[in-house]
């Protein structure tokens, strides 16, 4: 928990003083995301697909890959009204989801931030 | 029917030739609710303040400019808040004693109104400071803190889309 308060009260800090080795939460990694792994990497499947989608109206921004629990939430809520609380499985997987894409997309920022320090000390170095 | 009609009508004009007869109940008004005229001599000023049962010594009407309230006296601006609860009041629902002078403005000061007379706990510079200090304080620690927000340490969500691609952690050959 330490370590959360540190990174989230400096980030601001460390993103207005340090903007060359502290990306921004709203910019996209700039490394080729395969750089250093040497067995690859397993590629995110999306498993709905945009018929289904479009067809279930799921607002425009749930459409990650979290989509398909989401739809089989909603659809499970829709079956099972009033008795919502049937649906407490399917929630779990859908909230489960969301949290491994949230730790995915805080390593991918770790990567990032850490590919950019390494690449400013090479620069300082030559 | 009509002698009838007619004695009522009789009364009527009576009535409305002799109105200080109907004026309390329809108006609500009596002429003992307007005060007297401006005292302009020192034997009217006594009688006057005999009048609202004053001592001649605290006894000082409005200014007659137009505005005044003819001879009715300008007592002391005390609201019922800041008078004495203890005090063995006549009415102490009001904190009024017997035959005690009403203020000109008393609807207003009354203790479910305004409190004219309050006693402030510290004085008002404190009270303006406080508030100030909180408001511009706010104000500026956020223009301060305006480009040094906190954020979620993480990149924006990813999107599936045609020519893109994205990863897990784990490796491909699993």
């Amino acid at each position: 928990m330490g370590n959360s308060v540190t990174t989230y009260a400096t980030g601001g800090f460390n993103l207005y003083f340090h903007p060359e080795i502290t990306p921004s939460p709203l910019e996209e990694p700039t490394f080729d995301p395969l750089m250093g792994f040497e067995n690859g990497r397993k590629e995110r499947v999306m498993i709905a697909t945009e018929e289904e989608l479009r067809s279930a109206k799921i607002p425009l921004d749930e459409r990650d890959y979290c989509a398909h629990h989401l739809l089989a939430y909603r659809s499970c809520r829709r079956d099972n009204w009033p008795w919502a609380a049937k649906c407490h499985h399917g929630k779990h997987a859908y909230l489960n989801c969301r949290y491994d894409d949230f730790v995915i997309r805080m390593k991918e920022y770790e990567r990032e931030r850490r590919l950019r320090v390494k690449q400013q000390k090479k620069a300082a170095e030559e | 029917m009509n002698s009838i009609i007619k004695s009522a009508k009789l009364s009527n004009t009576w009535l409305k030739n002799n109105a200080i007869l109907v004026t309390a109940v329809r108006n609500h008004w009596n002429k003992d609710y307007k005060p007297g005229p401006y005292p302009k001599t020192e034997a009217e000023r006594v009688a006057a303040a005999d009048k609202y049962g004053l001592h001649p010594s605290e006894y000082k009407p409005y200014p007659d400019d137009g505005q005044g309230c003819g001879d009715y006296p300008n007592l002391p601006m005390v609201s019922g808040d800041s008078k004495d609860p203890f005090y063995p009041w006549d009415n102490p629902e009001l904190k009024r004693n017997f035959n005690e002078p009403m203020h000109a403005e008393f609807d207003l000061i009354r203790e479910d109104r305004y409190d004219v007379s309050a006693k402030l706990r510290y004085p008002l510079w404190v009270f303006w400071a406080q508030f100030l200090g909180v408001m511009f304080g706010t104000f500026a620690l956020y223009s301060l803190l305006e480009n040094v927000k906190m954020f979620h340490p993480a990149i924006p969500r990813q999107y599936p889309s045609p020519g893109k691609k994205h990863y897990t952690f784990e490796r491909a050959d699993e």
